[in-house]
């Protein structure tokens, strides 16, 4: 499939793009039930070009996630700056699935080199690979970061769209989670999602309290993913050099507030990383850091 | 003539040990509730003075810190030094190194003293755990900070309209590692299980703390280590009829989360102290003008740090890698050494550095020898007790064991007349370890 480019005049502000999506999952239950859902992937990426770093909203996002404010911009941020454009993508009345709702599964990044604040950035985003899931449907979104041609810095963030046909069994069940030993916890207070939301712009009403949570299917308010992927990527350090590839599976919500319990280690390939429920020996999120 | 100059010393000094005091340590929240960090290490200081005839001396230089300090404390130790009995001429500084503060103010100034650039010196520390500071949340501050920046009433309204309700809620110090969010406890007690250190043996540790400080207590040895105040004229969490018994009826209270049993106790941890020490040192030109006999040479140090982040090692294991490599330098074996201080922030971890030591992996693995480091005669560990018996006012934890045992090595050189040997190692937050050599003078 070839895609089409639409460029943006900059990168979208998340809650108009959530309001959006909200009105296309409107539409598209509508379209659903008249049978005229759209069956594929809109054939288009976005693009948005020329994006500067904010100083403050750098130091801001490292000082939240426990990164040293350095000139050089955490995978975290990047994604932070950068994935809104996919989100767009992914509020599209032509994108098969709601946007509300989407379950985040996974993310790998790969930060081909350090990019730094001085740097002005090309983002370029589209969503691929529609497949099954045991529990519905999953989409990867892809977004691209380039500085003067050069690709710096990639995501794949794979969202799930629970009960949405094809449902043909993934097959895929689960090992049992055995606990490794612990190297230190996070303990998060309540305000956690508010705070990352600040950061990240990622307003969606899951993350910010009991009440917004509760009217969307969850006793409290839950972290973002991608708040405890960087937490681990903060707890790597200096040891994950400037070129790696950094993936993570978000297994269970953290609900808020919260004790995850992690190990952080180095092993045979780079740095590991888990995160659980000590209490119910229940894995949150398990990754890993990868030289490049 | 210019060129005729040296710039050198022939021979250099040696950094000695002569004397020492402290006030008794105090269980948090006892006689020294209301006592401040700069009124306890005053009280320590002029107790030396007191003690060997410093009144208006101009020391070289006082180097002192505590490890819970206010920021009003900046100059700590120099405002200690102008409100003491020494010459306002004192020069001073602060220094902070976690637990290991008091033993680095000890090694540094002996190391000025061994350069020439300082004749005397008195190191110290200090730390209260009942007066700690309390700080201010960080979004308070910061809305503070910029209120107090702000020019226009516009200005200040949006600075002010940024404090929530919430923000207004003290920020007590933190115990945990800032890095792991797990506490000092916490850390020992996944150190504790990875090398299986059973709670009976933790717990002989502790009964053994307890009886060697309430002996050398009742047989006089802190009489001239040692100022009363506040009403305080023992150390106050000694407890000379514990027993074995007694210790093993008390409750865990670390590692619960483990899968393996806990074993860490309120009684073979060390308890929340209030205290400061200080250590009297000088070059032998300086002892001999004062009158005053050398007790110790403070031969040499060597710090060392683990990445307890990433699990490597153990949070309180830095003092196992310092040793070997500081033996190592000076030619010596544990055998060599009379005396063997191992700070007891935990019962366990005097228990997991000796147990180190004995494995062949550890000694060939993680310190690149042919195998084990060694054992220690646990005839020589903590003659006169450690911290889980006299607490732990975390800066004063050094000036204690180094005036302790520089005392007792000059006891038994006078006795046996041949070198007596001390091996000091103290464990530190942030994977710090600090040790050193101290020699019979």
């Amino acid at each position: 499939m070839t895609l089409r480019t639409v460029p943006l005049p900059g990168v979208p502000g998340l809650g108009g793009v959530y309001a959006r999506g909200a009105g296309a999952a409107a539409r598209l239950a509508i379209a659903r039930r008249a049978g005229r859902a759209p069956a594929g992937l809109p054939d288009v990426a976005y693009e948005v070009r020329g994006v500067e770093v904010d100083p403050t909203h750098l130091t801001d996002y490292q000082h939240l996630l426990g990164e040293p404010a350095s000139d050089v911009l955490p995978a975290g941020f990047v994604h932070v700056l950068a994935f809104p454009v996919a989100t767009a993508l992914m509020a599209r009345t032509d994108f098969p699935l709601s946007l509300l709702g989407l379950v985040h599964l996974s993310n790998v990044v790969t930060q081909r080199r350090a990019v730094r604040l001085s740097e002005v950035l090309d983002v370029r985003a589209w969503a691929q690979d529609l497949r099954p899931h045991r529990a519905g449907t999953q989409v990867d979104l892809v977004t691209e970061v380039s500085v003067a041609g050069e690709l710096v810095w990639s995501g794949v963030s794979t969202y799930l769209a629970k009960g949405v046909s094809p449902a043909e069994s993934g097959g895929d069940a689960r090992e049992e989670f055995v606990a490794p030993v612990p190297t230190g916890q996070w303990r998060l207070a309540g305000d956690v999602g508010r705070r990352y939301a600040a950061v990240s712009g990622d307003r969606n009403p899951i993350h910010l309290s009991k009440v917004s949570a509760k009217a969307l299917g969850f006793p409290r308010a839950i972290a973002h993913g991608m708040y405890t992927a960087a937490r681990a990527l903060a707890d790597v350090g200096a040891a994950r050099g400037e070129a790696f590839v950094w993936s993570v599976e978000f297994a269970k919500p953290v609900l808020l507030p919260g004790t995850v319990t992690v190990r952080v280690a180095a092993d045979d390939e780079g740095f590991a990383f888990t995160g659980w429920d000590a209490k119910r020996t229940r894995p949150y999120l398990t990754g890993t850091v990868r030289p490049l | 003539m210019a060129a005729s100059k040296t710039t050198t010393p022939a021979a250099a000094p040696r950094a000695l040990v002569l004397g020492g005091n402290r006030i008794p340590f105090a269980r948090a929240g006892g006689k020294y509730a209301h006592a401040s960090n700069q009124d306890m290490l005053t009280a320590a200081l002029d107790g030396l003075v007191a003690r060997y005839g410093l009144q208006g001396e101009r020391i070289g230089e006082v180097a002192a810190g505590a490890v819970l300090k206010h920021s009003r404390d900046f100059n700590l130790t120099r405002e200690t030094v102008l409100g003491s009995a020494l010459s306002a001429e004192t020069p001073a500084y602060d220094l902070q190194q976690a637990c290991a503060t008091g033993l680095e103010t000890v090694v540094s100034l002996s190391n000025k003293i061994r350069l020439g650039q300082i004749e005397s010196a008195v190191a110290g520390g200090v730390d209260t755990t009942s007066d700690a500071p309390i700080a201010v949340s960080d979004r308070l501050r910061r809305a503070l900070l910029d209120l107090s920046r702000a020019r226009s009433v516009g200005q200040k309204i949006a600075a002010a309209s940024k404090i929530r309700p919430k923000d207004l809620a003290p920020a007590t110090p933190r115990t945990s590692e800032p890095r792991t969010g797990l506490s000092m406890g916490e850390h020992q007690a996944l150190t504790t299980a990875q090398w299986g250190i059973t709670r009976e043996a933790q717990d002989e540790i502790a009964f053994a703390s307890h009886q060697n400080l309430a002996a050398a207590w009742a047989e006089g040895f802190f009489d001239d280590l040692v100022t009363p105040y506040r009403g305080q004229s023992q150390d106050g969490n000694l407890r000379a009829d514990t027993s074995l018994e007694k210790l093993a009826t008390l409750k865990p209270t670390f590692g619960l989360g483990l899968d393996t049993p806990a074993t860490m106790t309120a009684g073979n941890s060390t308890p929340l102290t209030d205290g400061a020490s200080t250590v009297l040192l000088g070059n032998d030109a300086w002892a001999t003008a004062h009158g005053l006999t050398p007790l110790a040479v403070v031969v040499d140090a060597e710090a060392a740090a683990v990445d307890f982040v990433h699990g490597v090692d153990g949070l309180l294991m830095a003092g196992a890698f310092a040793v070997p490599r500081l033996l190592e330098r000076n030619g010596l074996t544990l055998a060599d050494f009379d005396y063997v201080e191992i700070h007891e922030a935990f019962a366990s971890t005097v228990l997991t550095t000796l147990a180190a030591w004995e494995s062949e992996t550890f000694g060939r693995e993680r310190l690149g020898l042919d195998g084990a480091f060694g054992t220690v005669d646990r005839a020589r560990l903590n003659v006169h007790g450690s911290s889980l018996a006299a607490g732990h006012p975390f800066a004063a934890t050094g000036g204690r064991i180094v005036a302790t045992i520089s005392k007792e090595l000059h006891r038994r050189r006078a006795a046996e007349g041949r070198p007596v040997r001390a091996l000091v190692s103290i464990c530190a937050a942030g994977g710090l370890g600090l040790t050193a050599i101290l020699e019979a003078a």
